[in-house]
């Protein structure tokens, strides 16, 4: 038997989302049936019971996106745990890499964090309306994440069941750091284009949102993702590490720099994913949510405000830059 | 709808209903109490473990034969220090010695007292002793199990250790360790070298074994394949594969208990979902009431929802204060054989308090996430009741 599935924070990890998993797919079977015979303008018993039987939905729905969203935390812990027990593996990176089905499973968590904002923000303007005006919608976002969903679940358990102990894995200076001299970052940028590209886009984004640009504000923001990225894992991690060749967007999540990867990680998706979602339903449901970009501005400036405090304080400190 | 009238209601609806709720309470009480306890030894005691390997070499290497550990040569120690990167070589003296009846036995360590590194390691455990007085006589520093078996054997204030030569070395007994290293110090004899070589019936110039530090950590795999390659016989292991070995052991105890208690987890859920299937008419006609009254749907939902919630964390922080108070200040009683077995002395462990939020979410969700989903579907079912049915 494989010694990774003793690990405590696995096995409470894996039966978390098979239970959530059962929930949805009984959410499922429910909503398949409701979509089929959906009519809100018939009166007959079968309508009114469908209505009945979407409550259900909704509720499962919403507490299955609330505990994904702590499962990712979790996941991201757990990976770390792991890291002591795999041979060369000094923090998740190595263990994400332990084997071809980590990565995969990563992006897909935060695809289907992202799918479930969505969902969350569409049954919000769904329940302002009287008569279920974007029911179908919801149904048919919903049925697309059960299937990522159900492909995330076959992804965990593939994932940590295939993990070899003995087999060693790359540290992250090796995956991120030294790769003699090639650049890894995008569109053949250098460390100052790319953080003036950073603060250039973190402004775009803000300009588009005050100004209600919405098409323009998705593409800002997804660029602003991207390049937030990789400017944290090869500068702003750097002065949060304080050390030059330190490059890595998973130590930071350890004990040994205050959790901060943590806070860092969650502002960013989270804001950027409530602002594209609240942009996305502007363009296409026609609704507007004002408290929405205050809560994204404030989320993103967060983020960008603590990473520059780090090279701040870290040039106050020492009276140089790395 | 979250407004204070609300909140007060379901306060008043909670107290009313209480003993509806407190048969869960208590079920869920024991559970946590039960999870929590094992979850917190095994952390706490994985972080001791861990602290102690912090000052330990990161290397020791050791002669083997046949696949068991010999006496190891002393002048490797010299060979060790020729290697650019490795720093603070030392050379350890130690071994079991088992009482006359064989049942029991003590783990001997010998130090050298006079050496600077070595004092260092040790500087906590012998902060208050008067070392001049220690070394002109044969004497040692005992944990406190030892110190007790003896005494009951009445050995007060030495004890005779017969070498392997026949001879009896009589070695008094100069102080007990702090309580603090039970741990590892439960069952520890600490005496200067040379004394320990007699007893242990080693040879002038022989050790258990070497211990090295390669401050380094790139250097780690380089420096163990250099060492590997002095001599035929010699075996090295590094700091990281004794803790990944204690990491799977406890790994092992709590993975195996966990399972275990997935049984009766899903017992748990299997009740629960039956408790709440359960509705009196009375609790029918209340929700029947207040569909009447205008509640819709999502807002009865909302009610039962949240007094679900207000159960979960209730028992949440009672299981896991009561698993706090008896681990940590009562150092778990019966439980904690599970974890340390006593076939040898018995040992009075006192926990170091480690309360992470590692532990803490990893009961939450073994605990609370099954309660919830246990429970939505019998009270969606109740929330939907449909009024004119429930006057009835």
């Amino acid at each position: 038997m494989n010694e990774i599935l003793f690990s405590n924070p696995v096995i409470v990890y894996l039966l978390s989302e098979l239970i959530l998993f059962v929930l949805l797919l009984i959410a499922f079977i429910i909503s398949i049936r409701v979509l089929i015979h959906w009519d809100f303008e018939s009166f007959s018993p079968l309508q009114f019971k469908l209505e009945q039987q979407a409550y259900l939905v909704t509720t499962i729905t919403l507490f299955v996106f609330s505990m994904k969203f702590l499962l990712l935390l979790y996941f991201a812990f757990t990976v770390d745990s792991l890291a002591s027990l795999i041979a060369g593996a000094m923090c998740s990176a190595g263990v994400i890499d332990a084997n071809e089905y980590g990565s995969p499973l990563l992006a897909l968590k935060l695809l289907i964090l992202f799918g479930l904002t969505l969902w969350i923000w569409v049954n919000f303007y769904d329940l302002r309306t009287k008569n279920y005006q974007w029911f179908k919608e919801k149904s048919w976002i919903f049925m697309v994440m059960f299937i990522f969903i159900t492909i995330e679940l076959l992804l965990d358990f593939t994932y940590f069941t295939h993990i070899d102990t003995h087999q060693p894995v790359s540290c992250c200076s090796a995956l991120f750091g030294q790769l003699e001299g090639a650049n890894p970052l995008p569109f053949g940028l250098n460390i100052s284009t790319l953080l003036i590209l950073f603060y250039l886009l973190f402004a775009l984004v803000i300009l588009t949102l005050l100004t209600h640009q919405s098409l323009l504000y998705i593409v800002a923001n997804i660029l602003f993702l991207y390049i937030a990225y990789f400017a944290v894992v090869y500068f702003f991690g750097t002065y949060i590490y304080e050390l030059p060749t330190h490059k890595c967007p998973f130590c930071m999540l350890q004990k040994e720099y205050h959790y901060v990867g943590y806070l860092l990680w969650i502002s960013l998706f989270l804001g950027s994913y409530i602002g594209i979602n609240s942009a996305i339903t502007a363009l296409w449901l026609k609704e507007e949510n004002q408290a929405s970009i205050k809560i994204v501005m404030s989320l993103l400036s967060f983020f960008v405000l603590l990473c520059s405090t780090y090279v701040a304080v870290y040039y106050f400190k020492n009276g140089v830059l790395l | 709808m979250l407004n204070n009238a609300f909140f007060h209601f379901l306060t008043l609806q909670l107290f009313k209903e209480r003993s509806k709720h407190i048969g869960i309470i208590i079920i869920s009480v024991l559970i946590l109490f039960l999870l929590s306890s094992v979850l917190f030894i095994s952390s706490s005691l994985r972080h001791s473990l861990n602290e102690t390997l912090q000052v330990q070499p990161d290397f020791v290497i050791s002669k083997v034969q046949g696949g068991e550990n010999r006496a190891t040569p002393l002048t490797w120690s010299n060979e060790l220090l020729n290697i650019y990167g490795i720093t603070h070589v030392s050379p350890r003296v130690y071994g079991r010695y088992f009482f006359k009846s064989k049942a029991k036995s003590f783990l001997i360590v010998g130090v050298d007292f006079l050496d600077e590194q070595a004092h260092k390691n040790l500087q906590k455990l012998i902060e208050n002793i008067d070392i001049k007085t220690f070394l002109t006589q044969n004497s040692m520093l005992v944990g406190e199990g030892v110190k007790e078996y003896l005494a009951h054997n009445f050995y007060d204030k030495s004890y005779n250790f017969l070498t392997p030569k026949g001879e009896f070395k009589t070695v008094k007994i100069f102080q007990t360790l702090p309580t603090k290293t039970n741990l590892i110090g439960n069952d520890m004899m600490i005496m200067p070298m040379d004394l320990a070589r007699e007893i242990l019936g080693y040879g002038e110039d022989e050790v258990t074994d070497i211990g090295f530090n390669v401050p380094n950590p790139d250097e780690w795999t380089m420096i163990n394949d250099k060492v590997s390659a002095l001599h035929y016989d010699v075996r090295v292991v590094n700091k990281k594969e004794v803790q990944q070995s204690y990491e799977h052991l406890y790994n092992y105890k709590g993975g195996v208990f966990l399972m275990l208690f997935l049984i009766l987890l899903s017992t748990f859920m299997l009740i629960l979902y039956q408790r709440y299937s359960m509705v009196h008419s009375n609790e029918r006609r209340h929700i029947g009431l207040l569909r009447a009254l205008g509640w819709s749907i999502h807002d009865v939902l909302k009610l039962k929802l949240l007094e679900t919630l207000s159960i979960v964390f209730i028992s949440f922080i009672l299981g896991v204060v009561t698993a706090y108070i008896y681990v940590f200040i009562f150092s778990a009683p019966l439980l904690k054989e599970l974890f340390l077995g006593g076939q040898n002395l018995t040992s009075t462990i006192k926990f170091t308090p480690v309360l992470d939020f590692s532990v803490l979410s990893s009961i939450f969700f073994i605990y609370a996430l099954p309660f919830i989903s246990a429970v939505l579907i019998p009270v969606w079912r109740v929330a939907i009741t449909d009024p004119k049915e429930a006057m009835l």
